[in-house]
């Protein structure tokens, strides 16, 4: 939930920021309870909107492979919140992006494996560039 | 398909060049609340996130 600690300077730069979730809008009520967050979390249950962002189904090297692995634990040592049950497709990878309101996609970070996230800086980098053009 | 559902071969992202197929969708939200996913781009830009899972 890095992007979560980062909202504020998110929101500055004028963005919205959505989460979108697998699943169903029960589950992504109780994610965000447990999370403690107060972004809208939208539930894509048929996983149409993960289809129509080119997310990709990973293989099981991909989900839990020797790279996988460590970054995942590093995470959840850091974090100190390990994983809880996966909910929804267990090999649906995610990702990231960023639209313009003319509706072009100025970035876009689509998750190659379980551990590949973009992180919040490099996020934040290309919001600026993209309200300063 | 692999085990749990995985991909047997390795598969590559693919991202759009626009969102307009993705902004025409339209999800409900914690409260079961629809919203249509353009509407967050609208007047300013919108960051999206898909989540692998709610865990």
């Amino acid at each position: 939930m890095q992007l979560h600690r980062e909202r504020v300077a998110l929101e500055e730069s004028g963005a919205h920021l959505v989460l979108i979730g697998q699943a169903t809008p029960r589950h992504a009520a109780h994610f965000r309870r447990r999370q403690g967050i107060d972004l809208p979390v939208l539930a894509d249950e048929k996983r149409e909107s993960y289809r129509a962002a080119g997310a990709k189904i990973a293989t099981l090297g991909e989900l839990l492979g020797p790279k996988v692995a460590a970054k995942g634990l590093v995470s959840s040592l850091r974090s100190r919140q390990p994983q809880g049950r996966t909910i929804g497709h267990p090999a649906q990878l995610g990702g990231a992006m960023i639209v313009r309101p003319d509706g072009s996609i100025a970035w876009s970070h689509m998750s190659e494996d379980a551990s590949d996230n973009a992180s919040p800086d490099e996020i934040l980098a290309v919001l600026r560039q993209t309200s300063a053009a | 398909m692999g085990i749990i559902g995985t991909a047997s071969e390795r598969q590559h992202a693919h991202p759009p060049a626009r969102a307009d197929e993705i902004g025409e969708i339209e999800l409900p939200d914690q409260d079961g609340v629809q919203h249509r996913l353009g509407d967050y781009w609208k007047e300013s830009p919108a960051i999206l996130v898909w989540l692998r899972h709610y865990g």
